[in-house]
C-alpha cells in the first residue's frame, strides 16, 4: 500500500495511470493496454467504447487484478487511497466485491450453475461482513427486491438455467452490489439481452446509480447504450486511449474510427449505396401452417410436470428470394420457429411446406447459429468445417469438395490460405463467415439465420449484412432472419413478423414497425429507440 | 424421477443377463470341463466318468444348461461348485464379503483423500507446488498395482509391524476386530495407492477447469476468500464427471482388487477365481463373474442417483 495524500482530492475514487497489460504467449509478447490512463471521482461514470479486441475488457479486469497469470500489468492504479497493483492478496480481496464489483459479460457464464442465487449472493456478503443467517437472508432478498425482482424469495431458490437472461442479469447485478461498492464496473451488461429486456436492465442502472450514488465504469461497442448514463466516454483503439471526452464532442470530431464506432449505420451506408432490392413477387418458398410445438419440464424431485408453450399456430409464408425477419423478445418462441423449420424439431400439429412439398429435414435448408462460438467443432480445420456437407453428402471427389472449400472461403471473404487453420483460432466475425461458408456449401434454398449478429460488435455487423445481402442476390436466397435487434431491418427484410409467447401478433412491412399499436411491437421498437445513438436509426 | 431409475435399472439386469450368457459361450468354447483330468486318472473308469457327467448336467445340452442355471439364479442360488462339493453361493457370499471389506474401505479413504488434495492441486497448478504433484501421481500411476502389492508385503517382512498376508491371526491378541483392521491395514493401503492417482488427477483436471471458468473467476472478482471459493463454488460445479468416476472407480478398485487379494493372499473373489478357473469349476467362475459385474453397475447406480441429486439441471427432462 501507497497511501497518496498529497494527489488525492476528497473527491477522486480512482486514478488510472500509465497502466500497460501484456500478454505472453509462448515467448512472444502481445500487448493488450498501452498507457491508459483515467480519473474517476466518487459517483461519477464513464463510458468505454471500443470495437472488439481493442482491450475494454483487459482494461476492467487490470483494475481488479483479475487478469490470467500470463499477463503482466504495470502502471499505476489507485482506487481511495490504495495501490491496487502492489496491494496484498487480503487488501485487494476486500476491495473486491466491496470496493469495485464487477458485472461480466455473460450473466449466463458469470454465475454458477449448480448454486442457488441465493446461495451465490450470500457468499459475496458473507465474505465481506460477518451477517448470521438471518442477517444474510433479508439482505439477500432486500438486494433482489432492489433490482426489481418482485419474488426474492422463489428467486433465492432458484438456479440460474431456471431464470430468464434479463432475471439473471438483474441477479448478477445484484450479487455486485449487495456489498454496497463505490464503483461498479460493467463489462458489455447487455450485450446477450434481448432488446426490450438491455432497455430495461439500462434503466434499472440508471436508477441504482442515482440512488447509490455510485461511480460507474460502463463497456460497451455501443455508444447507444451509455449516452444516457454516463458523462464522458473514453475510446479506445488497439488497447490504446484514442480519446476522452463527452459525447457530445464525440459526435463532431471527423476522427473514421470514432464515427465508425458512433455511426454504424453510416459506415454501412458508404459500402452499400443502395438499399437492397427485394424481388417483388416470388412463388411462396416455404408455408408454415398452423405449426404449433409446446415443451415438458419436471420440477426436482417431484412427479408434476408444466408444459410450455412454444408455438401456438404460427403460419406465415416466405416467397423466393424475399427476407422474412423474426423478431420478438426473448421467450417468445422465435428459435423454436427456427429449429422446427430447419428440421431440427418436429412440430407437434402443423405442417411445413417447402416448395410445395411436405418439409422435414433437407440439405435445401441450413441454419446459421445464434452462438457462432460453440456452432462450430474447435478440431476441425476452417476446410474441414466448410466441406462437412458435401463430405456427409459424399459430392464429387474429395479433392473437388476442397477445391469447392476454398472458393466458398474467398467468396465469404476469408483468405484460402487460412484452410488449414483450426475453427477456434478464428475470430467472432470470421467465424461467422466460416459459419456462412458452411451453410452455403450444401446449396441450399432456404437460409435460416438465428440471432446471427449477436455477438459482434456493430462495425462488424454492418459488414456481416453488407456480405450476407451478396451472397443472397447471387444464389437468389430465400432467408428466415431471427432476432430481437430492429438494426438495419429495413435494408434487408421485405416482411416482418413480430412474435410473442409463441404466437404471431403481427405481420406487416419493416416501415410499419414505428406506427403500430401493438404492444409487443411497441416494446421492441422503444427498446431499440432507447439504445441506439442518434445516428443509429433502426428503421426508417 | 421413477421411471428414470427404473429405467436404469431395467439396463443393469440387461446387462447382467448378457453378461452371464457370454460367459456360458466362452467357457463352452473353452476346451475340457471340470471332468476333463479325471480321465486321465487310470483309477476312475469311463462309465463312473460318465454317471458323474450326467449326475452334473454337464451332458446336457448348452441352451438346456443355461436354462438349468437361470432357474437356480431365479432363486437366488448360483448352481454347485464341483471342486468344493457345496452350492457355490455358500461359497461365493463370505468371499464377496471379504472382498467389500477391501474395496469399500480403500474407496471411501482415496476419495476423502483425492477430493481435498486435488481441488488444493488445481489451485497450485503451474507452481512448483504443483509441478512436485504432478510427478508424484505420474510416478504412482506407472508403478503396477503387483509391485505395490509385493512392495508392502516386503515391508511387512522387514518391519514385522504388519501381517504378511492373511485375513485372521491363529491367537488374535487384540481381539477379533482389532485384528481384523491390522491384517487390513496393508491391502487397503495398496489399494488406496494404485487408485489414488487416476482420482486425484481427474479431480484436479475437472477442478482446473471451471476455476478458470467465467463464473469461478466472477466470484474471485467479488471478493470470495480461497476456501470457499476453491469447495463451495468450483468443486460443486466440477463434480458432475466426478461423480460419473465414483461409479467406475468401484469397478476399477474391484479388478486391482482381485490381483492384491492372490498376492496379499486375502480370502476374498480374487484368490477364488482364480482356483476355480484354473479347476474349471464352471458354476463358481460363472457366479464369481456375475458378482463382479453387479459391484460396478452397483456403482454407476449410485453415480446416477448423485448426479440426480447433485445437479439441477440433470433433472430437465425434454
Amino acid at each position: 500500500m501507497t497511501p497518496n495524500p498529497t494527489q488525492s482530492t476528497p473527491r477522486q475514487l480512482l486514478r488510472v495511470r500509465d497502466l500497460c497489460v501484456d500478454y505472453r504467449f509462448a515467448s512472444v509478447k502481445v500487448a493488450a493496454l498501452q498507457n491508459v490512463d483515467l480519473e474517476l471521482g466518487e459517483g461519477e461514470s464513464l463510458g468505454v467504447l471500443g470495437e472488439s479486441g481493442s482491450g475494454k475488457s483487459s482494461l476492467a479486469h487490470a483494475l481488479l487484478r483479475l487478469l490470467p497469470s500470463d499477463a503482466s500489468v504495470s502502471g499505476l492504479v489507485q482506487f481511495r487511497e490504495t495501490d491496487l497493483l502492489n496491494a496484498r492478496a487480503k487488501t485487494l480481496r476486500e476491495i473486491r466485491g466491496a470496493g469495485i464489483a464487477l458485472i461480466s459479460q455473460e450473466p449466463a457464464l458469470a454465475l454458477n450453475p449448480v448454486l442457488p442465487i441465493g446461495r451465490q449472493i450470500g457468499d459475496v456478503l458473507r465474505a465481506h461482513e460477518s451477517v448470521n443467517r438471518r442477517q444474510e437472508r433479508d439482505r439477500v432478498a432486500g438486494a433482489l427486491r432492489e433490482v426489481g425482482l418482485t419474488e426474492p424469495e422463489r428467486i433465492m431458490r432458484a438456479y440460474p438455467h431456471q431464470l430468464s437472461g434479463g432475471q439473471r442479469q438483474r441477479a448478477a447485478i445484484a450479487q455486485a452490489l449487495v456489498c454496497r461498492p463505490a464503483l461498479l464496473i460493467a463489462d458489455e451488461p447487455l450485450s446477450s439481452l434481448d432488446t426490450a429486456t438491455q432497455a430495461e436492465v439500462l434503466e434499472l442502472l440508471r436508477t441504482l446509480k442515482a440512488e447509490l450514488n455510485l461511480a460507474m465504469i460502463f463497456i460497451s461497442h455501443n455508444a447507444g447504450a451509455f449516452s444516457s448514463l454516463c458523462e464522458r466516454a473514453l475510446v479506445m483503439r488497439n488497447g490504446r486511449a484514442v480519446a476522452c471526452a463527452s459525447l457530445e464532442e464525440l459526435a463532431e470530431t471527423a476522427d473514421p474510427y470514432i464515427r465508425g464506432l458512433l455511426f454504424p449505420e453510416a459506415a454501412f451506408l458508404d459500402g452499400c449505396k443502395t438499399p437492397a432490392s427485394q424481388p417483388q413477387a416470388g412463388r411462396p418458398l416455404l408455408e408454415v401452417r398452423s405449426v404449433s410445438k409446446r415443451f415438458m419440464q419436471r420440477r426436482a424431485l417431484s412427479r408434476s410436470k408444466f408444459a410450455v408453450q412454444a408455438l401456438e399456430h404460427i403460419d406465415l409464408s416466405v416467397d423466393e428470394g424475399a427476407t422474412l425477419a423474426v423478431i420478438g423478445r426473448s421467450g417468445s418462441g422465435k428459435s423454436t420457429l427456427a429449429r422446427c423449420i430447419a428440421g431440427f424439431e418436429s412440430p407437434d400439429s402443423g405442417e411445413i411446406v417447402l416448395a410445395g412439398r411436405k418439409h422435414e429435414s433437407s440439405p435445401q435448408v441450413q441454419m446459421i447459429f445464434q452462438d457462432v462460438g460453440t456452432a462450430l467443432n474447435p478440431r476441425f480445420t476452417a476446410a474441414e468445417v466448410i466441406s462437412e456437407p458435401l463430405d456427409i453428402a459424399r459430392k464429387n471427389d474429395p479433392l473437388e469438395r476442397r477445391k469447392r472449400a476454398l472458393d466458398l472461403m474467398e467468396e465469404v471473404g476469408l483468405d484460402p490460405d487460412w484452410q488449414a487453420r483450426p475453427s477456434h483460432q478464428f475470430s467472432g466475425g470470421q467465424r461467422q463467415r466460416l459459419a456462412l461458408a458452411r451453410a452455403l456449401a450444401a446449396g441450399p434454398k432456404l437460409l435460416v439465420l438465428d440471432e446471427p449478429f449477436s455477438g459482434l460488435d456493430l462495425a462488424l455487423q454492418a459488414q456481416m449484412l453488407r456480405l450476407l445481402l451478396e451472397v443472397q442476390a447471387r444464389h437468389r436466397l430465400t432467408c428466415i432472419w431471427i432476432g430481437h435487434d430492429l438494426s438495419f431491418l429495413s435494408y434487408f427484410a421485405r416482411d416482418v413478423v413480430v412474435m410473442d409467447q409463441g404466437r404471431v401478433v403481427e405481420h406487416t412491412a419493416p416501415q410499419g414497425l414505428r406506427s403500430s399499436t401493438v404492444p409487443a411491437t411497441r416494446l421492441l421498437v422503444e427498446a431499440s429507440d432507447r439504445l441506439h445513438a442518434p445516428g443509429v436509426e433502426a428503421v426508417s | 424421477m421413477i421411471r428414470y431409475f427404473g429405467r436404469r435399472l431395467f439396463h443393469a439386469v440387461l446387462v447382467l443377463f448378457g453378461v452371464s450368457l457370454l460367459m456360458f459361450l466362452v467357457q463352452q468354447a473353452a476346451p475340457g470341463d471340470f471332468l476333463s483330468e479325471m480321465r486321465l486318472n487310470p483309477q476312475i473308469s469311463p462309465q463312473a466318468l460318465h454317471t458323474l457327467r450326467a449326475q452334473y448336467g454337464l451332458d446336457q445340452p448348452l441352451p438346456l444348461r443355461y436354462a438349468h442355471w437361470l432357474s437356480f439364479v431365479a432363486r437366488g442360488e448360483f448352481g454347485y461348485s464341483f471342486a468344493y462339493d457345496m452350492p457355490a453361493s455358500k461359497l461365493l457370499w463370505p468371499r464377496a464379503r471379504n472382498t467389500l471389506l477391501l474395496t469399500v474401505p480403500a474407496l471411501l479413504i482415496s476419495w476423502l483423500i483425492a477430493v481435498p488434495l486435488g481441488v488444493l492441486a488445481a489451485a497450485q497448478r503451474g507452481t512448483w507446488l504443483g509441478r512436485l504433484f504432478s510427478g508424484g501421481t505420474s510416478f504412482l500411476l506407472a508403478v503396477p498395482d503387483v509391485l505395490l502389492a509385493l512392495l508392502a508385503l516386503m515391508i511387512a517382512l522387514r518391519t514385522g509391524l504388519f501381517p504378511v498376508g492373511g485375513m485372521r491371526s491363529a491367537d488374535p491378541s487384540h481381539g477379533r476386530l482389532a485384528d481384523l483392521a491390522w491384517h487390513m491395514v496393508l491391502p487397503v493401503g495398496t489399494l488406496v495407492l494404485g487408485s489414488l492417482p487416476v482420482i486425484l488427477r481427474h479431480v484436479r483436471a475437472a477442478v482446473s477447469e471451471t476455476l478458470s471458468s467465467c463464473y469461478v473467476r466472477a466470484a474471485e472478482g467479488h471478493g470470495l476468500r480461497q476456501l470457499p471459493l476453491l469447495f463451495r463454488h468450483a468443486l460443486p460445479a466440477a463434480a458432475n464427471p466426478l461423480i460419473s468416476l465414483f461409479g467406475i472407480s468401484i469397478a476399477f478398485l474391484l479388478s486391482v482388487s482381485l490381483l492384491v487379494e492372490t498376492v496379499m493372499s486375502w480370502p476374498g473373489m480374487g484368490p477364488l477365481l482364480l482356483e476355480s478357473i484354473l479347476a474349471r469349476d464352471l458354476f463358481v467362475v460363472l457366479g464369481a463373474t456375475m458378482l463382479s459385474t453387479l459391484f460396478p453397475l452397483a456403482g454407476n447406480l449410485i453415480a446416477d442417483v448423485l448426479l440426480y441429486g447433485f445437479d439441477p439441471r440433470i433433472r430437465m427432462e425434454p
